[in-house]
């Protein structure tokens, strides 16, 4: 035992992946704060001739919240916390930290060209997988070696049972490299020609409504892969670890596990409703949708009943705050997107505002609420010192829950009431408005965004002085917390 | 039989079968424990104490004997 | 008889796997077999027509554009016939979109001419004074790449057999003697516009983006 009293847990590449979580944060958001205002204020557009309109800068701007400021978060998380439930420290293997080292910086390489590649305008144009060929390749690797690194640790680990947030990265790892892979399936057209045109373009090897069925079931899943799965893995170690509760129900949680790998991706299809996939198909993706409510909710009201008799930590604590709202607006976004899934409500739902509306509720309230207590409360274990301000976090969280409110509000009724102005006809049959009609009546709503947008990024500003200011000013702490994290 | 409706077919049995074992998991997971075979709750603990030196819930055979040889 | 999940990764893993495996193998593959057929009459994309679907996938037209046509009265009445599966047929990758800040765009070309998209990509406030688009005034300049166009026409000819004709080869030889087809098509889109650059650029042989994407556009059907 004596060898055990001196080995620590090794951070140093969790604390990689914190600072991109920072900058992807903070670039992703800042540039979905443009493009929201570009929308309200046209003009907004001509700051950086071809390369600052909003169409170009859209696509970069959900790939870099996806692939770099969450996937960022995911990794940070799993280099903490898979080492802390396996009870196995990267120090004790040369060869997995040197593969945690390479992950990383093959990730921010990788992550630099992409975000360049969509500036330059190479693109798929298939939603959240507009990246080319040669790009898809090094993400592959990214991925192969962050599977090295988790089933690695895995195998060296002291303790057997595999805690339930493992459970759930481990779905993260495997969901994501089966979807991402057949969804990218493209012929490089540069080889087949004998090297005629742009060596970076490829054409996709499904056609038509083929390519829109794996698309949603790709574009759905990575959602649920990207968005819902690793990030319900961090709840379930951090709320239990922050508060010094045990998970309420442990049994539940396996079996909201299994509910959600199986329901989960039968409901892609509801993308496509009304399009020219099968009627059965769609139907399918309408009922399974609803039928995922359950294994939602389950993890959900998990974690809420979790702090039962407990709930004084609410006031106490701003991070249980933190993980609180992320699940409480988890319960939000998952009811709400089963109800867009309705056939009747897609048909006025779908391609308006309110599905990103749905999106934002989900990635702001959820997403972005979870990874930053996680990184929180991760900080004073790495760094070994206190939070910096804890007056601050609290402004931070009303600041960016009032954002949410604002964004999801405002998307909720421009979206109706452009669904509802498309299809108003008049007591003769005749359509009552033109398209552009439906666009000038958004601006207000456009504008609240925008304004919601800005307050948002203030907010994950206040995050990042925060953390950053822990990482280096803030008092030292001599022993690691147990539960509770520390701050000023 | 075309493609179709094998399909129908696959689809309704297989989410059958996925569904029965679903519930088989949620009993088995209950009556293990009714029994006293196997205590899932204590599995929470695995979060809450996790200090590298703190003691498995269920130790890994193959580490402990690694551990045991450097001791030795 | 479940004891083993908890404490096994490889067999969870397994588990895992068939069950995300299942509905991706039921609900996509069989579908592969009908979905691709054309409809009767559907021509595949020509040379020029790529590289103005490459321009709307460049400037991902998509974000705000949709290309599909459902079927509800109100739709129909303002864009035209419901949109058929067989209809996409050559569309790698499909490009129906998920949002609709602008209208729909998958007949357009039987409602807007050549000479409207050439005032609206260079300022949509002259054609619809309350629009929100962005203008698009780097199209008119930026040479459209239809070497690379043309090589995804050899590439889907040769993997997926897409009906170009025979003089579709990869080699260099093969794309110079198309590309006088290409030219002379791009000719006849900007015989309806009006802008000097672009018209002086396709009398040098150069093929200005705004002209691929007006050819793709004036496709849309």
């Amino acid at each position: 035992m004596q060898s055990n009293a001196a080995l620590e847990y090794d951070y140093s590449v969790a604390k990689l992946f914190t600072y991109t979580t920072i900058l992807f944060g903070f670039l992703g958001m800042l540039i979905g704060t443009l493009i929201a205002s570009q929308l309200a204020f046209p003009e907004l557009n001509y700051m950086l001739g071809e390369y600052g309109t909003f169409s170009r800068l859209r696509p970069i701007h959900t790939n870099t919240v996806i692939f770099g400021f969450t996937l960022s978060g995911v990794f940070a998380t799993f280099y903490y916390v898979g080492q802390r439930v396996l009870k196995v420290s990267m120090a004790e293997s040369k060869f997995l930290m040197t593969i945690g080292k390479i992950h990383f910086w093959l990730y921010l390489v990788g992550a630099l060209a992409a975000t360049i590649s969509l500036l330059l305008g190479y693109s798929q144009s298939k939603e959240y997988a507009q990246y080319e060929w040669p790009l898809d390749i090094v993400i592959v690797i990214i991925w192969i070696l962050w599977g090295i690194s988790m089933f690695g640790l895995i195998g060296i680990r002291r303790e057997k049972t595999l805690y339930i947030s493992m459970w759930y990265y481990i779905a993260t790892f495997l969901g994501i490299a089966t979807l991402y892979l057949f969804n990218n399936m493209a012929v490089p057209t540069y080889f087949l020609t004998d090297g005629l045109g742009n060596f970076m373009h490829s054409v996709s090897m499904y056609s038509g409504t083929n390519d829109a069925l794996v698309q949603w079931w790709y574009g759905h899943n990575a959602v649920a892969f990207g968005f819902t799965v690793p990030i319900v893995a961090m709840v379930y170690y951090f709320l239990p670890k922050e508060s010094g509760q045990a998970i309420y129900s442990y049994k539940l949680s396996l079996l909201s596990f299994w509910g959600l790998m199986f329901v989960y991706l039968w409901a892609g299809s509801h993308h496509l409703l009304y399009s020219t996939v099968p009627d059965w198909m769609q139907t399918m993706g309408s009922v399974f949708s609803i039928v995922l409510i359950l294994p939602s909710w389950g993890s959900a009201i998990n974690m809420l009943l979790t702090m039962k008799g407990e709930w004084n930590q609410l006031t106490e604590n701003p991070l249980i705050k933190f993980m609180v709202l992320a699940s409480t607006f988890y319960m939000l976004s998952t009811l709400e997107g089963p109800i867009q899934a309705i056939k009747s409500v897609n048909a006025i739902a779908h391609f308006t505002d309110w599905i990103p509306g749905h999106v934002h509720d989900g990635v702001l309230g959820w997403v972005v609420f979870m990874i930053m207590a996680g990184l929180f409360h991760m900080a004073p274990r790495m760094f070994k010192r206190e939070i910096y301000s804890k007056s601050l976090l609290e402004t931070q969280f009303w600041l960016q829950t009032t954002a949410v409110v604002l964004y999801f509000t405002s998307m909720w009724i421009a979206g109706i009431t452009q669904g509802m102005m498309w299809r108003a006809v008049d007591e003769y049959g005749n359509l009552m408005y033109s398209f552009i009609d439906t666009v000038a009546v958004l601006h207000p709503y456009y504008a609240i965004r925008a304004l919601s947008g800005v307050l948002y990024l203030t907010g994950f500003l206040m995050f990042a002085y925060n953390m950053i200011k822990t990482m280096t000013a803030s008092r030292e702490l001599t022993q690691e917390p147990q539960f509770k994290s520390p701050m000023a | 039989m075309d493609i179709r409706e094998l399909q129908g077919y696959a689809n309704f049995f297989m989410t059958i079968f996925l569904v029965v074992l679903l519930y088989g998991y949620i009993i088995h997971l209950y009556r293990s424990e009714k029994k006293g075979e196997s205590d899932y709750e204590k599995f929470g603990n695995i979060a809450l104490d996790d200090n590298i030196d703190s003691k498995p819930i269920v130790p890994n055979p193959k580490t402990l004997k690694e551990n045991e040889e450097e001791n030795k | 008889m479940f004891h083993w999940l908890e404490k096994n990764p490889f067999f969870f893993s397994v588990g895992v796997f068939v069950i995300i495996s299942f509905a991706g193998l039921i609900e996509i593959l069989p579908n592969f077999t009908e979905a691709s057929r054309p409809v009767i009459g559907l021509k595949p994309y020509t040379v020029l027509e790529l590289a103005g679907k490459e321009v709307y996938k460049k400037d991902a037209c998509i974000a705000c554009h949709s290309q599909l046509i459902r079927p509800f009265k109100s739709e129909t009445d303002r864009y035209g016939q419901v949109s058929l599966s067989g209809e996409y047929a050559y569309d790698r990758p499909f490009l129906w979109g998920s949002k609709r800040t602008g209208p729909d765009l998958h007949r357009v070309g039987n409602y807007r001419t050549t000479d409207w998209h050439e005032n609206h990509m260079w300022d949509p406030k002259s054609v619809v004074p309350q629009s929100i688009m962005p203008a698009y005034k780097h199209m008119f300049t930026n040479i459209a790449d239809i070497e690379t166009a043309y090589a995804e026409a050899v590439t889907v000819k040769k993997v997926f057999h897409t009906p170009y004709g025979d003089e579709f080869k990869g080699t260099r030889e093969a794309w110079e003697a198309h590309k006088p087809t290409v030219l002379a098509e791009a000719k006849e889109v900007v015989k309806n516009m009006k802008n000097k650059d672009v018209k002086d650029a396709v009398a040098n042989g150069e093929i200005p983006e705004i002209v691929a994407l007006i050819a793709y556009m004036n496709r849309l059907k």
